[in-house]
């Protein structure tokens, strides 16, 4: 495949997204509502336990990264789920197209999803609660967003992989897996409060990393020697190895007739 | 030269964790699909159709045996297979809330198709398809008639060179289905392109299709022209006479003749050959004095024969 035919694949996976997205008010609401409400919400305990503005930051960090990630990972969950959904799925593995342009079409719209809700919430949080997200620079911050895009990914391509092994019944996978992520990467608190296994397991999810790193720019000291390192070694690893399960469970749907009874 | 070329096919699905189960769909179907031909698959429900349909689709691995499409090897050279080829089946079906323009359009930059050749392909396939009033329905919205017709533009999109259509005119209403014949005829006239039709409506594939396959527990029964399936399956001649007496007892124990009975006040000889036998019973009808006022002879349809070897 010329590599002119893998961006207009990879687009058309992208636009479908788009124009799903422009048409749902349940994305809408995904966008707005929960997000904003969570920052709120969150804040407002923070207030109520008359936090110091670090101790708030912390766990608005935690919130923001949760929304972020969340929105992200839908949007590569749902190139899948619309095929599942509608009962379509043959049509675009009939198409002499692979998982990369799914996935990365997908994900690109969930960069620019994640993107509008980090602004929004960025803003939210400023003004509500005084929150400067830029504290750390424009820099760190990049990073820190590019390293939960990343954990995004990876966790998307996982939910895809179980939709395309287990048919329609994984699809709350979708919704459950960032939640775990997050709640094992330290989303309120610092992972040092784990007990010991559950701690070895955050140790091995690049969110953490990311999420360290950029708390050490609000007064928190940092768990982790080189956390930026260790969250883009492992995201990498994460991102292929999910790609190599996505491509295995295709493989499979293929073999087992899956692909067939998830379509028509 | 062959579009498809496979030998000893054979496919078991497997299910169930604890207690496994197995269903042999295709138990080693060896078939020759000629290039620029409309080939029929014809065989009752859970035949096997679909699952071939589906492994020539590439959508389905086989267990093992040998297909070469278009003259790529199906397994290694899937993707090579897959720029070549489409398929439209009867109960398509694609994502609720896109419309007709964006659908193509979604599935034809899936083929490699961007800009102004996108758009001309995406107008030309929903005039051809009579689409062009509804590019603004969401897909959900349309009709039965509509969403079948969709199904075959989307298949057009890559102007495959092997098309699959799995029951395509399934559920629709009469006109609707010589208009979409018509259309799939043109396309083979037209375009030369090979296309592999399942279906359950005998007149469709006798209509189209210069040969058949006919398969039951996934193996392939017979195959040839319909008119080449009705003499290899000898479901006899029949003959249909109104007859005055309206009775005629003495004809089901002739020899040659198969089944005899009386519909709609007519009797209806089955018998092995209409040639042979039909002075036979004349004479036999004069000897009792029956008197034969009108008389047909017709050769099998392909239905019966269908019945015959479904049975």
């Amino acid at each position: 495949m010329s590599w002119r035919a893998d961006l207009i694949a990879t687009w058309a996976f992208a636009l479908r997204n788009l124009q799903m997205a422009s048409r749902n008010v349940f994305l809408l609401f995904e966008l707005l509502f929960w997000p904003v409400q969570g920052v709120l919400m969150i804040g407002l305990m923070a207030r109520f336990f008359e936090m110091t503005p670090e101790q708030t930051s912390f766990i608005l960090i935690g919130q923001i990264a949760f929304s972020t990630v969340s929105v992200c990972q839908l949007d590569v969950a749902y190139a899948v789920l619309y095929d599942v959904w509608s009962k379509s799925v043959k049509h675009q593995f009939l198409a002499p197209v692979g998982v990369r342009h799914l996935t990365l079409g997908a994900w690109l719209v969930g960069v620019l999803r994640g993107l509008i809700v980090f602004a929004l919430l960025a803003l939210c949080g400023h003004w509500a609660f005084g929150f400067n997200p830029f504290h750390a620079g424009l820099v760190p911050t990049m990073i820190f967003l590019a390293g939960c895009f990343l954990t995004g990914w990876a966790v998307s391509v996982f939910v895809c992989t179980l939709i395309m092994r287990l048919g329609a019944k994984a699809e709350t996978a979708a919704w459950a897996s960032v939640n775990f992520v997050l709640t094992l990467s330290g989303m309120y608190y610092s992972i040092a409060v784990l007990p010991g296994p559950v701690a070895a397991v955050a140790a091995a999810i690049p969110l953490t990393y990311f999420l360290d790193a950029y708390r050490a720019y609000y007064g928190f000291r940092a768990e982790f020697s080189s956390p930026l390192l260790m969250g883009l070694a492992l995201a990498a690893v994460y991102i292929a190895l999910s790609h190599w399960a996505m491509v295995s469970a295709v493989r499979s749907a293929r073999r087992s007739g899956l692909l067939l009874k998830m379509s028509e | 030269m062959l579009a498809i070329d496979a030998r000893d096919v054979r496919k078991t699905f497997r299910s169930g964790f604890i207690r496994r189960r197995e269903t042999v769909a295709l138990a080693g179907v060896s078939l020759g699909v000629p290039r620029g031909a409309i080939f029929g698959l014809l065989g009752p429900n859970g035949a096997g159709k679909t699952t071939l349909l589906s492994i020539f689709a590439t959508l389905l691995l086989p267990d093992s045996g040998q297909v070469t499409v278009l003259g790529h090897d199906l397994v290694r050279d899937a993707t090579a297979v897959r720029r070549r080829l489409n398929m439209a089946s009867g109960n398509a079906s694609f994502v609720w809330a896109m419309r007709p323009p964006e659908i193509l359009a979604f599935y034809g930059r899936l083929y490699g198709l961007s800009g102004r050749t996108l758009r001309r392909r995406v107008d030309e396939l929903l005039e051809t398809a009579e689409l062009t009033e509804h590019r603004r329905v969401a897909y959900n919205e349309l009709s039965t008639g509509l969403k079948q017709r969709l199904a075959l533009a989307k298949a057009l999109v890559n102007e495959p060179e092997l098309l699959f259509l799995d029951e395509p005119t399934l559920g629709l209403d009469p006109d609707v289905s010589v208009r979409l014949r018509e259309h799939v005829a043109r396309l083979r006239r037209e375009r030369g392109v090979t296309i592999l039709l399942t279906t359950h409506y005998m007149r469709e594939a006798e209509q189209l299709c210069d040969e058949i396959a006919f398969i039951k527990s996934g193996r392939v029964l017979a195959r040839g022209t319909a008119a080449e399936l009705k003499r290899q399956i000898r479901v006899g001649d029949v003959i249909t006479m109104r007859l005055d007496p309206p009775s005629a007892p003495g004809l089901a124990d002739m020899a040659g003749v198969l089944r005899c009975d009386t519909v709609d006040g007519r009797i209806r000889c089955t018998v092995d050959d209409a040639e042979k036998r039909l002075p036979e019973i004349l004479a036999a009808l004069h000897a009792d004095g029956a008197v034969v006022r009108d008389l047909q002879v017709r050769e099998p349809e392909l239905e019966e024969v269908f019945v015959e070897l479904a049975r």
